[in-house]
């Protein structure tokens, strides 16, 4: 655990509104090895998309330290890339130019921005929809167009908030067997945020569940079930309902 | 073939919320206007030499000719000029205000100020500095069509999604690729807004300036026929003004629907 790729030490986070200040995290410290598929779980609210943004180095922490890639964090860092849940698509951008915007962030030039763009949307599935625009795509497509983009700059890290939460239960399944197939190839660390417990169960390596006003991390919980897993895997319910009773119980988590 | 299959889409669309028949019926008022015309004439509610017969104002487009394209060209080009630069000082300023919080502070005063002087009514003054002539004009179109343009542009990058400037912060974008690429084209919309109700203050404000601080132009020729009593060239004038303004909203529509195609489908008024 000495050389973990994302640490986060003691870091909080209060908000200051207009009408008093919102605890919304409180001393999390957490550790996380390169190319472990770790998920963030706990209810709405429970601060963890906060962290996420912290992490991804959008948000500053109010107290504590987060570390990414050996350096104390200091604005966005270049071994990480965000995936949002509501995709974050340029409307004005068709499927290529807006994989292809993260490398024109950095300066890539305009050729290799090309090839990789091709690439990283051939992974994807989406090279017929490279010249169509956004609005044009289902959800499920979109949010692979906001996979193939984060991809493109090669990140060491791949933040996901929530990327999953607006799409229907079919279209989701696919979405997360194709992630652990990107993930299995690209050995790229996943930090992956959810309010499903079936999700976290299915994807992670290891499940990090936060309680709630203000976040706390409750419990750091290792999952070792052999992959591809099924709700159906033995050893899948007992841990499911094991998540259940450490997140509180609030019926909303599915 | 996918490529195909849109277009004939789009076309499909186009025609029937733009069929021709559809489209015609935005005539019948005018068409009903000129045969109330015709009928007070001919009830000679006023005498002919003040209410001209529309046969005789068409009669005065091929009479004044010559005269009447020479204004309009000379009008036409004081509003090209002026929203012309209304539109290059306008929208880069508010492109940068509605970014920079900072900016807008130091700024929203001052223009909310400004916008509420009506441009006539710097006439005098710009006669004053400027003297007669195509100078005087330029200035107030310009100043008639900053303001909309400046505060349209400022709510529009305001629109903009949360999650797209995040997108950018998080790949490290810089100012000016935000701008170009993020702020510019998401503000164009609202930019075309500005831009309508700018060509509109800037051919209202061009008529009337003509009238006091320049010898020539639409605005001229009315006043002018007025006082050498040519009444059927004043109709001519006024027509010509109403229709320049229809044409202007027809092509600044165009112009919008081309450069925010992407919006098509997206929005009710992208259709």
């Amino acid at each position: 655990m000495s050389a973990a790729f994302i640490e986060c030490l003691d870091v909080g986070k209060i908000y200051e509104g207009r009408t008093g200040s919102v605890e919304a995290l409180r001393g999390v410290s957490l550790a996380c090895a390169e190319g472990e598929f770790v998920c963030l779980l706990g209810l709405s609210g429970c601060g963890k998309s906060t962290l996420l943004q912290m992490i991804g180095g959008l948000e500053e922490p109010s107290s504590g330290q987060i570390v990414v890639a050996g350096r104390e964090l200091s604005g966005p860092s270049p071994a990480t890339a965000i995936v949002f849940q509501d995709h974050g698509l340029f409307p004005w951008m068709t499927v290529a130019q807006n994989v292809a915007f993260n490398m024109k962030a950095r300066g890539v030039g305009a050729k290799q921005r090309r090839e990789r763009a091709a690439e990283m949307l051939a992974l994807t599935g989406l090279s017929s929809f490279a010249t169509r625009y956004p609005h044009e795509l289902s959800g499920g497509m979109r949010q692979r167009v906001g996979i193939a983009r984060a991809l493109t700059t090669k990140p060491r890290a791949l933040l996901m908030d929530e990327p999953f939460g607006a799409l229907d239960a079919q279209t989701r399944a696919r979405l997360q067997h194709e992630l652990l197939e990107i993930w299995a190839a690209q050995r790229t660390t996943v930090l992956f945020v959810t309010h499903s417990i079936d999700e976290a169960v299915f994807l992670a390596d290891r499940i990090l569940v936060f309680t709630p006003r203000p976040g706390q991390l409750a419990a750091d919980v290792t999952v070792d079930l052999p992959r591809p897993r099924t709700p159906r895997s033995p050893g899948f319910a007992a841990l499911a309902a094991k998540l259940r009773g450490l997140l509180g119980t609030e019926e909303g988590s599915e | 073939m996918g490529r195909v299959h849109r277009h004939a889409v789009r076309l499909t669309r186009r025609f029937m919320s733009a069929s021709p028949l559809g489209r015609l019926t935005g005539l019948l008022p005018l068409i009903g206007l000129i045969l109330a015309w015709q009928a007070a004439v001919m009830a000679q509610i006023y005498p002919p030499v003040l209410l001209p017969a529309p046969v005789r104002v068409a009669n005065a487009f091929v009479l004044y000719g010559g005269d009447i394209v020479h204004n309009t060209l000379a009008s036409l080009s004081r509003v090209v000029i002026g929203i012309g630069l209304a539109f290059v000082v306008g929208v880069p300023m508010g492109l940068l205000i509605g970014r920079f919080a900072w900016l807008d502070r130091l700024f929203d005063w001052s223009i909310q100020t400004f916008r509420s002087v009506p441009p006539i009514s710097l006439i005098p003054m710009a006669m004053l500095f400027f003297g007669i002539g195509d100078t005087p004009a330029i200035v107030l179109i310009f100043l008639a069509g900053l303001w909309p343009l400046l505060l349209n542009t400022i709510f529009g990058v305001r629109t903009i999604e949360r999650t797209l400037l995040k997108v950018a912060a998080a790949a490290g974008a810089g100012e000016a690729l935000i701008l170009r690429d993020i702020v510019w084209p998401a503000a164009l919309p609202s930019i075309f807004t500005g831009l309508r109700l700018a060509v509109g203050g800037g051919w209202l404000t061009v008529v009337t300036a003509e009238m006091i601080a320049v010898k020539s132009g639409l605005g001229y020729m009315i006043l002018n026929a007025q006082m050498t009593f040519r009444p059927e060239l004043i109709f001519a004038g006024i027509i010509v003004i109403g229709a320049i303004g229809l044409l202007a909203d027809f092509a600044v529509q165009r112009l919008r629907r081309i450069a925010c195609s992407w919006q098509e489908g997206l929005t009710v008024q992208g259709r």
